[in-house]
């Protein structure tokens, strides 16, 4: 009798290069029109300096999680990674710390989004209306959460026009903005008249970060990608390319720029572009939109557009937090990192529904947290007090860029893990500067660039802690408390406590690679567990 | 520093302006355009084929040969190449007539089968054209027409009648197969085959004794 049977369900391959960029860009894209106002308003005459250091550590970031993602080509990203090379409890401290930012990332891009939109709605502007603004931001995390949760997803092809527009919208402000607006000598006398102090400078340079994070996405989308370990490299590294480019012509153009119309202060006196940023959270909301109407003639068509774009790009950002939070803890949940509770999958919508709640709750108590000194001036002075007048974009940016910099310096360490206890896994990209070595036994390459980049991570990780107030209390307590949880559920599922489960990682590589559609790396990936093999044989017989 | 209007023209300005075009530009091209993987090429000569194949493309019929089920495919492929096909009917007319003899029923049939191929090509917007011919042999005039047309494909209908004949898919068919010079796609109904039939699916639908 015949039998029948039928295979699992796999996630389709259908993302393309363009579809895997846009998934990242839609991510990182969006920093920049948060990340430009807070850098110019905090580092002052040295952005395009913050936004450099920052942004040679992001290249280092790129290329890890573009060698990482493109060798372990499933949907897990930082978190996976680490669990691989450090073990399950640093695997669950990288994956606390992006859904930190995952939930940040929910709020921040929502507030921003309706900043954006004040640039044509004036009524939404938080310090004139900051009850009409807190209600539109939690509108915008409500609805995206009920979207999630009935199982609503922008789709890779909105994404992908939307990311299209937007590189050609920036392309276009940038290269006019240049041609018909940029003055060397501005650049140059707003970095010898207003270079900052060096803790306003490291300020700076740990908010330039945040407008770097969310490479994570391409990772996350990896186990639907079309040859992953193929096209990963490539968009990965168009990605960091191209945010590093716009990062730091942004910043060099608006130091630079010979503003459109005349910027003046109260007192009627003139001023540079830049300085219309500090003391200004609602210009700092929206940057982008305020340098391209700047824009000599480009400006009167980019003032109507550009905030509608930038809303749209924030919005979809924002909505990447939302399901993005789920997919990792699903992820982690899978890894026995997070319970069970996590994987349970709403029975008619068939989306992590509890998960989805669980982590826009937190992103609204963020919003409430953020919001309260704009709503209620008793507040404020509370938190002038005790935070030093930190509020609104301010705690939520400390937030993310305390995440991102705890995230990814445990991602470079993960690389270094992997590097040496799995240097059989082919790897089609490898960061260059190596330095060959043998370890238990196997020739591994330790990477050079890893620890430039954790040096570099980690510096901005203690620009963080030492400038940002809130950042310094709520960010080691969010990690705090998600220790504490982690090591209760593992003794009470009686599990590895500190130690990490056993895992058969070779049949897990196998079956990653065959499944990505990697076929001839899984081939290399076998011959080469087979060589290694033989050679312990021949040398514990010769012994 | 050139002021044009409101506008303030430096050759740095020039300079970072294309720069960052070019580097956008040509960082957005090399992403879109890897290599093609192994299994790409393979695809690709497989497509490449399908597309010199079916350049020019005829469907035969006769009573021997059923292709009424191969004509919706044979268009589906033809638009997707954007071909033209030749829906071809073979009266085979026997010795004890003349060549030219009147045969009115088989006529008939052909005039329905080629007016459903049309019907079918025109709802798909694909062009086709129609011949009817006489012939002593089948086998023959579907590969004289062949030759004439410099056709990539055949597509042929099989009822699967000859099975006891020791010619499973009947001997017309097997013969163009074996002596054209294009490529030959046969078609035989599944209602018609045991082959693909499960014993489960044999069960549940016993065929009648």
């Amino acid at each position: 009798m015949a039998t029948k049977s039928r295979a699992n369900p796999e996630l389709r391959r259908t993302v393309t290069p363009w579809g895997s960029f846009s998934w990242g860009y839609s991510d990182v894209g969006a920093d920049i029109f948060v990340g430009l106002g807070l850098v110019l308003a905090a580092a002052a005459g040295a952005s395009n300096v913050a936004f450099l250091f920052a942004g040679v550590v992001y290249v280092c970031i790129g290329l890890a999680y573009t060698e990482l993602a493109a060798t372990y080509p499933v949907a897990g990203g930082g978190q996976y990674f680490v669990m691989r090379g450090l073990g399950d409890i640093f695997g669950f401290i990288a994956g606390w710390a992006v859904l930190l930012d995952f939930t940040i990332d929910v709020t921040l891009f929502a507030w921003t989004s309706v900043d954006y939109s004040s640039q044509l709605l004036p009524s939404l502007t938080n310090s004139i209306h900051p009850w009409v603004h807190f209600v539109a931001v939690f509108a915008l995390v409500m609805g995206l959460c009920l979207l999630n949760v009935v199982g609503v997803r922008e789709s890779t092809a909105f994404n992908g026009v939307v990311s299209a527009l937007d590189v050609l919208s920036e392309s276009l402000i940038l290269c006019l903005g240049f041609l018909f607006a940029f003055r060397p000598s501005l650049l140059i006398h707003a970095m010898q008249f207003s270079w900052p102090s060096p803790y306003q400078l490291m300020l700076g340079t740990s908010l330039a970060i945040i407008s770097f994070v969310g490479l994570e996405s391409i990772s996350q989308a990896a186990q639907e990608t079309q040859r992953p370990a193929s096209i990963i490299p490539r968009t990965s590294v168009a990605l960091i390319l191209t945010i590093l480019i716009f990062a730091l012509a942004y910043s060099n153009l608006a130091l630079g720029m010979q503003p459109w119309h005349p910027i003046t202060d109260a007192h009627g006196h003139h001023l540079a572009f830049w300085q219309m940023f500090p003391n200004s959270p609602d210009n700092q909301g929206k940057a982008v939109a305020l340098l391209a109407a700047q824009v000599p003639y480009y400006g009167a068509l980019a003032a109507l557009y550009v905030p509608v774009l930038g809303a749209i790009l924030l919005l979809i950002s924002s909505n990447s937090g939302v399901f993005g939070s789920s997919r990792i803890a699903y992820a982690m949940s899978s890894s026995n990192l997070l319970p069970a509770i996590f994987q349970r999958v709403h029975r008619r919508f068939r989306t992590p529904a509890i998960s989805i709640v669980f982590f826009s709750s937190i992103a609204v108590i963020e919003l409430v947290f953020a919001a309260v000194p704009g709503l209620f001036p008793a507040a404020a002075s509370f938190y002038a007090r005790f935070f030093r007048g930190e509020n609104g974009l301010d705690f939520l940016a400390d937030l993310y860029a305390f995440g991102a910099a705890t995230s990814y310096s445990f991602v470079f360490l993960g690389l270094i893990g992997l590097r040496l206890t799995d240097p059989l896994s082919p790897r089609k990209f490898k960061i260059p500067l190596n330095i060959p070595m043998r370890f238990r036994g196997e020739r591994v390459e330790f990477p050079i660039v890893a620890v430039i980049g954790f040096v570099g991570i980690f510096s901005i990780l203690l620009f963080t802690l030492r400038t940002h107030v809130l950042g310094r209390i709520f960010g080691p307590s969010w990690l705090l408390l998600g220790v504490l949880l982690y090591l209760a559920y593992r003794r009470y599922r009686r599990l590895p406590v500190l130690q990490s489960r056993q895992r058969d990682w070779r049949n897990e590589q196998t079956e990653i690679l065959r499944r990505s559609g990697e076929l001839e790396l899984m081939d290399e990936y076998l011959a080469n567990l087979k060589e290694s093999d033989q050679r312990r044989a021949a040398g514990s017989s010769g012994a | 520093m050139i002021a044009w209007g409101a506008a303030h023209i430096s050759v740095a300005g020039i300079l970072a302006a294309i720069i960052i075009a070019g580097s956008v530009g040509s960082t957005l091209y090399w992403m879109l355009t890897p290599p093609a993987s192994y299994v790409q090429k393979i695809a690709k000569k497989a497509e490449t084929e399908l597309a010199e194949m079916v350049g020019s493309l005829i469907v035969a019929f006769s009573p021997e040969i059923d292709s009424s089920h191969m004509v919706a495919l044979a268009v589906k492929l033809a638009r997707g190449e954007k071909s033209e096909v030749l829906a071809l009917y073979i009266i085979e007319v026997p010795y004890t007539l003349p060549p030219d003899a009147t045969m009115p029923a088989e006529e008939r049939i052909a005039l329905d089968v080629l007016g459903a191929a049309e019907t079918i090509a025109n709802k798909n917007n694909v062009a086709i054209r129609t011949e009817t011919i006489k012939t002593r042999s089948t086998k023959q005039a579907v590969l004289d027409v062949a030759k004439r047309e410099q056709a990539n494909l055949i597509m042929l209908g099989s009822f699967r009648e000859g099975k006891y004949t020791g010619a499973p898919l009947s001997r017309i068919i097997e013969e163009i197969t074996a002596d054209a010079k294009c490529d030959v796609l046969i078609g035989v109904e599944g209602k018609h085959g045991t082959l693909l039939l499960s014993d489960e699916s044999v069960q549940s639908n016993p065929q009648p004794v």
